[in-house]
């Protein structure tokens, strides 16, 4: 445990809910939980990098204190989809007693959107069979994913992006302590490129403090250049120019070298989508393929066959001629 | 007509065995010197299909005087199943007299799914408790899902058998079948094959029912050639106007109605370049492509006559205005890149993997949050790339990999080798 943390997004996770900046209201809420060490299922919404899985870890923290292991479980539900997880490592979890004197133990289910509504079904039974001795934490990008009934069993919580105050004072805090020059074109760059998402933020400053003396602009946009987003961008704008046969190429590089499933990549396209300088109604129709292909795939069988024939969409937006 | 060849002339003593002479006498000794706490007590025997694998096996049980138990992957096997019939045999030795026996479990491959369920995990146990060796076969051993089971065996490895190999055997076989075979017909028979003495055999067999004589032409005339009849499908669905005919073709081909998707999706382009009827077709495809989901959801076989409506007449009644031409077919770029990346993207999985377990992300969240970053500080500070790869645990490929190149790899690792 004496092994420095070597990412700055970990060594700088808050460890408790009074280290949370921004989201005040959220926090009073859950430290409401702490002091009647009482809680309910909970549901925690919201884009990715707005600290859902921190204020779940520090809530964890607060409650168990020194009784945390074995207490806490973090599962990532894209990982371990399906049924059979919810069914053994869950319940397993679930139905055995606490440590300590919380009565109850906390499991938090990260990307529980991911889950199919018949594993979630199978979900909601294990929530409401041990009610008792654990405490479901649910987080997803979008809570629409879950199914009603067990949106009505848990309290929700939505975390918004987080304020450019906030992510500015983490920025400087960080820089700080590890000894790394950010100029003001720097914050920038950094608040421009991560959107309120704090993860994002903090990893392009660790990654741009690596390309030299002191982290400018210049550096960021070095740095962002290699991201993702770029790829897709320029997937998206090869396939509105009318070029699908490129367009594909992109895509199948992004889900191969970039080992992307399927659906980061309707993710991906559907956050870029309004940040592209392109005529404002065709934003609008993108999104309404994107969200028909996003089920389709939800149906399908093959997510390539689903992407390709978004990409063929695109170029009828770019001739302004697709269907309503 | 009889016994089919293959086993009609399958050989029986070990010298009879073609092809592997290295892999077939490590086998034999194997059998030979197995003791009950041998430390590897199964062995894998893995190679592309009609190598000789199997018949080796039965071929060296014989010249050891051992029964052999087989279980073969297509029956069904879950834990019981595998248990009472291979299990059995292991530790009911008591009842007999110890004649040696072999436990074959044959085509490993067909381990997956939920049926299977712990499948592998009873093959270890058996391989644990067996009074008998064990062998297995196998395609491909290196399929993550047995990487437990290869600890417990010890590998061989049966390549192809050589074409000229093949041929001298189909010669023999024509000689007792009293054929008049042209050597350029075996040849061609021989390199069709490529490497699948069986399926060479087959031919053979099926090339010269109610024969005599077997001649180049009547090989050419054969058709095994799979890639062939996709073209001509493929052909014939553009071309054609009419929708019934358009799906009575492309239902009469014997390629795997998946791999046709593919196939199709890949090619519309080469037929249509207006935006339009690319929109239409692609809406077509994706269209089969949910029905092909329905069906393998939920088993709803009766939906299969619309997938191949949709993705067949559906695509190509799309096309209004661009006009038909001569195509040559592509291979789906798809297909080939997923085979060609599988060692890069199980790389990948695994750096997200481990991501993922410090930073709170799933193994995708890892590779897309972090990778990019991770990629950018390995280029530009060695020694800070040293420190986060060994916080993170990454192997040597797996730092090569986000690495990018060998010399950023090389002052990574002698970073490293510092610490």
């Amino acid at each position: 445990m004496s092994e420095e943390i070597q990412m700055w997004t970990e060594k700088y996770r808050p460890r408790r809910l009074e280290d949370i900046v921004d989201h005040e209201e959220i926090v009073n809420r859950l430290e409401g939980f702490v002091a009647q060490k009482d809680l309910p299922h909970c549901l925690f919404a919201g884009p990715p990098g707005t600290g859902k899985s921190t204020a779940a870890l520090c809530l964890a923290h607060d409650l168990f204190g020194e009784h945390f292991q074995g207490n806490f479980l973090e599962l990532n539900a894209s990982d371990a989809r399906g049924i059979d997880v919810i069914r053994t490592t869950v319940k397993d979890f679930a139905r055995t007693m606490s440590l300590g004197d919380i009565p109850f133990k906390i499991l938090v289910l990260d990307e529980a959107d991911a889950l199919t509504p018949e594993a979630q079904q199978a979900l909601r039974r294990t929530m409401e069979r041990y009610t008792r001795t654990c405490r479901f934490i649910l987080i997803v990008n979008y809570s629409s994913k879950i199914i009603e009934p067990i949106q009505s069993r848990c309290a929700l919580f939505r975390f918004p992006r987080l304020n450019k105050e906030d992510i500015i004072g983490m920025l400087k805090f960080i820089s700080e302590k590890e000894g790394v020059k950010l100029e003001d074109d720097g914050i920038e760059a950094i608040l421009y490129v991560s959107e309120g998402d704090m993860r994002k933020a903090i990893n392009t400053l660790q990654a741009a403090s690596a390309l030299g003396e002191s982290v400018n602009a210049d550096a960021v946009y070095k740095v962002t250049g290699k991201a993702r987003p770029e790829e897709v961008r320029q997937m998206m704008e090869l396939a509105l120019s009318g070029d699908f046969i490129k367009a594909r190429e992109k895509l199948h590089e992004l889900l191969v070298n970039y080992g992307l499933s399927g659906v980061d990549v309707v993710r991906q396209v559907h956050r870029e989508t309004f940040n592209m300088e392109i005529p404002e109604p065709w934003k609008l129709r993108i999104a309404n393929i994107v969200g028909e292909i996003d089920f389709r795939m939800s149906e399908g069988a093959n997510e390539e066959i689903q992407l390709s024939a978004l990409l063929a969409q695109f170029g009828l937006v770019g001739q302004g001629k697709e269907k309503a | 007509m009889g016994l089919p060849w293959t086993e009609k002339y399958k050989p029986l003593r070990l010298s009879d065995v073609v092809g592997n002479e290295k892999a077939v006498t490590q086998l034999f000794s194997f059998l030979k010197s197995w003791r009950r706490d041998t430390t590897k007590k199964a062995v894998l025997l893995y190679g592309p299909p009609g190598n000789g694998k199997t018949v080796s096996v039965y071929a060296a049980a014989r010249e050891l005087e051992a029964e052999v138990i087989e279980v073969n992957a297509s029956d069904k096997r879950n834990l019981e199943m595998i248990q009472r019939t291979v299990g059995s045999a292991s530790t009911m030795s008591t009842l007999f007299p110890v004649k040696g026996k072999v436990l074959l479990i044959d085509e490993i491959d067909g381990l997956s799914g939920t049926e299977d369920r712990g499948g592998v995990g009873a093959i270890i146990s058996v391989i644990r408790d067996s009074e008998y060796p064990v062998v297995l076969t196998a395609n491909n051993p290196w399929d993550p899902k047995f990487s437990s089971l290869r600890q417990y065996c010890q590998m061989i490895s049966f390549n192809k058998i050589r074409t000229p190999t093949i041929h001298k055997v189909l010669r023999r076989i024509c000689e007792r079948e009293g054929i008049r075979a042209q050597e350029a017909a075996l040849e061609a028979i021989a390199k069709n094959a490529d490497g699948d003495l069986r399926a060479a055999i087959n031919d053979l067999q099926a090339l010269s029912r109610n024969r005599t004589t077997l001649t180049v032409e009547d090989v050419e005339l054969y058709p095994r050639d799979k890639i062939k009849s996709v073209f001509d499908v493929l052909a014939k669905m553009f071309r054609e106007r009419e929708a019934q005919a358009i799906v009575r073709e492309v239902s009469s081909t014997d390629v795997d109605y998946e791999m046709l998707m593919h196939w199709i999706s890949e090619n519309i382009p080469q037929h249509m370049s207006d935006p339009e009827e690319l929109g239409r077709a692609y809406d077509m495809i994706s269209r089969a492509d949910v029905f092909l989901g329905r069906i393998k959801n939920r088993q709803h076989w009766g939906l299969l006559s619309y997938v191949f409506e949709l993705m067949s007449a559906g695509v190509s009644l799309s096309r209004t205005v661009s006009k038909t031409h001569y195509v040559k077919y592509q291979f789906p770029s798809w297909i080939r890149s997923m085979s060609k990346t599988r060692a890069t993207r199980s790389k990948l999985s695994t750096i997200g993997m481990k991501i993922g377990r410090k930073c709170h992300v799933s193994s995708s969240g890892g590779v897309e949050y972090y990778l990019p970053y991770l990629e950018v500080i390995f280029q530009a500070d060695p020694k800070r790339a040293a420190k986060i790869a060994k916080w993170f645990e990454f192997e040597d490929e797996l730092i090569e990999k986000i690495a990018g190149d060998k010399r950023t790899y090389n002052k990574i690792v002698k970073e490293l080798r510092k610490e």
